[in-house]
């Protein structure tokens, strides 16, 4: 039998046959009960009767028979011949949903019975507590209009330079060039202008979110020519003027700055589940929180009652001290706190960047000058303090401080830091999961970054130069020195010094 | 059904009554993606449809073709991963 049928949004005219009567409600429950079961009774259920009615195999890629309780394998054609015998012409694949024309030879995809699936498909796991997962992305009709009306395509090979362009300096402002290649580069970020996400709501031309959008634009546009920031400049010195003026800033404060008036100019796009507009300063749902913002749970232990306090606070970057500071780095273990500067003393190897976070996150003891009153013991008491992240933000941007401006002495802290390509959150993470070495299967997955932006600083603190190192196509890396792009290779961007380390989570999960 | 398959038959059941079953798939998922495999496969299957024509391609087709390869290409890592996660489950429950 060599059949050619048209697919069409309604499947095969075969199923019309089936699709009569009580259809619907039928179905469902061959969704629930033999293909994606949600509670323990359906599992129960499953597994006891999924079967061959043949052959008793329960692999083999086993159909359900549509029209009558019938198992069979697949591959075996057991199906098949159920289907030839009782001329029941449908069958369902258990493992997947699909439904299987016996007439058609193939599986057809019908509208009405699709929307059905999907739906018992979400049900069971929302019992099962899975919550949303990924789909593909599928084109609305005034979407596939569009499509239709504008046929030209840009394709993004492997090689193609999209996305990559130079920024011209405008007298010093290497800084903020730095910041807008990393921008412009974070993957999120990018997925989030390029699709028109951004609503305006200021009256004004005076958006920074607008321009960030325009500047994605000219970034993916494909112009190779370097572009001329000069209106994010003009915004930037009218919203955060402590940056305005030709002299050379500090790209970190510059991220900082941008990230947050960004943030103040998003509300256009807050909105909470039911529509309305969540303008809370401390609960917002703004693109840049949603990318940028982790949370740093801070624990204060008294230590007399052993009772802890614990504080919540939002950031958006992990400023860390390094060795050679005049802030006490070495020894690791608590209780050192000694006032003198601390080199690499007993370390053979350079710094990590794992060595610092984990300074970072060491319990410090705040000594007898630094009490904290106590609300356990109801008086002042002798403390220990740690920092542990609670919330991990989807980019983890690392700030290594290299630039000291303490009372004495204004310098910078050329320490060579090594930094990985791939980071494991996990041993800085708030003490539920830190103590127990079992994570919930699955979600290790969860708290591993990899780098796509570092921002370097070469020179003096007087006089300096950012550049900057992105990577593109995931092992493809370019170094950004203004309007000059040229290809790195990954050991350029590891033996690099390091300023500003983002990283990105590998893995995203639905809320 | 000889002895093997009896015990598979019993596995299979136990890891669904648990919920198992469907938490290692995900597991599984998530590690086919990252060590590329998915790409891969896509890229198969990319070929087989040219091959054979849009048209006239079916899933069948798709599924002879792929199995095989899909089968060789499962890092041993993964393969590791995952039997350890199955015993560790069946040991949670030891009524087997």
């Amino acid at each position: 039998m060599n059949v050619v049928s048209v697919m069409s949004p309604a499947g095969c005219s075969h199923v019309n046959a089936y699709k009569v009567d009580n259809w619907r409600p039928n179905l469902r429950v061959i969704y629930q009960c033999f293909v994606w079961s949600g509670s323990a009774e359906t599992r129960r259920r499953k597994a006891k009767s999924c079967i061959c009615h043949m052959c008793g195999a329960h692999l083999n890629r086993l159909h359900s028979c549509l029209y009558c309780v019938f198992f069979g394998c697949f591959t075996k054609k057991h199906i098949h011949e159920h289907a030839k015998n009782k001329r029941h012409n449908l069958a369902i694949d258990l493992l997947y949903g699909g439904i299987y024309c016996f007439v058609c030879q193939d599986y057809i995809y019908d509208k009405d019975m699709e929307q059905i699936a999907k739906e018992e498909q979400r049900k069971a796991w929302k019992l099962q507590g899975v919550g949303e997962k990924y789909s593909t992305w599928e084109p609305t009709k005034r979407e596939l209009d569009l499509l239709r009306h504008n046929p030209k395509r840009r394709k993004m090979t492997t090689n193609c330079t999209i996305g990559l362009r130079g920024l011209i300096n405008l007298g010093n402002t290497c800084f903020m060039n730095c910041i807008v290649q990393a921008l412009t580069h974070t993957p999120l970020l990018r997925d989030f202008f390029l699709s028109d996400r951004h609503k305006c709501e200021m009256q004004s031309n005076s958006c920074l979110v607008c321009e960030m959008s325009q500047l994605f634009q000219e970034f993916y546009s494909g112009h190779r020519s370097p572009h001329i920031p000069f209106r994010l400049l003009h915004l930037v010195w009218t919203h955060a003027r402590h940056l305005a003026g030709y002299e050379q800033q500090d790209a970190h404060e510059f991220l900082i700055a941008a990230l947050d008036v960004l943030h103040r100019h998003c509300k256009g796009d807050t909105t909470n589940d039911n529509g309305k507009k969540a303008n809370n300063p401390n609960h917002c749902n703004c693109i840049i929180d949603q990318i940028f913002t982790g949370g740093l749970q801070s624990d204060v232990t008294c230590q007399v009652c052993h009772g802890v306090s614990t504080t919540i606070d939002p950031f958006w970057d992990i400023s860390l001290d390094l060795p050679g500071s005049s802030t006490p780095f070495w020894p690791l273990s608590p209780g050192g706190d000694g006032g003198t500067v601390n080199g690499e003393s007993h370390l053979s190897g350079a710094t990590t960047l794992t060595d610092c976070l984990r300074r970072f996150t060491r319990p410090e003891h705040l000594g007898s000058s630094a009490k904290i009153k106590c609300g356990g013991c109801h008086s002042y008491q002798e403390s220990t303090k740690q920092l542990t992240m609670k919330k991990l933000p989807i980019v983890a941007c690392f700030h290594l401080k290299r630039f000291e401006h303490s009372a004495k002495l204004r310098r910078k802290i050329t320490t060579y830091v090594s930094f990985p390509l791939e980071l494991d959150m996990t041993p800085f993470m708030a003490s539920r999961w830190a103590s127990t070495n079992y994570l919930p299967p699955g979600l290790y997955v969860l708290v591993r970054y990899a780098l796509f932006a570092v921002v370097n600083h070469q020179g003096t603190l007087e006089s300096g130069h950012y550049t900057s190192f992105i990577r593109q196509h995931k092992d493809q890396w370019f170094k950004c020195d203004d309007a000059i792009i040229t290809k790195a290779s990954i050991k350029d961007v590891l033996d690099s010094e390091g300023y500003l380390l983002f990283y990105h989570k590998q893995f995203l999960e639905y809320e | 059904m000889n002895k093997d398959s009896q015990m598979r038959a019993a596995i299979n059941q136990k890891l669904i009554e648990m919920g198992e079953r469907e938490r290692l798939k995900e597991l599984l998922r998530a590690k086919l993606v990252e060590c590329g495999w998915k790409d891969q496969m896509k890229a198969q299957c990319k070929d087989v449809i040219r091959e054979k024509g849009l048209e006239h391609v079916t899933v069948e087709d798709l599924v002879v073709e792929i199995t095989p390869k899909g089968r060789a290409l499962v890092p041993d890592s993964v393969k590791k991963e995952l039997l350890q996660r199955i015993r560790a489950s069946l040991a949670q429950h030891s009524t087997l």
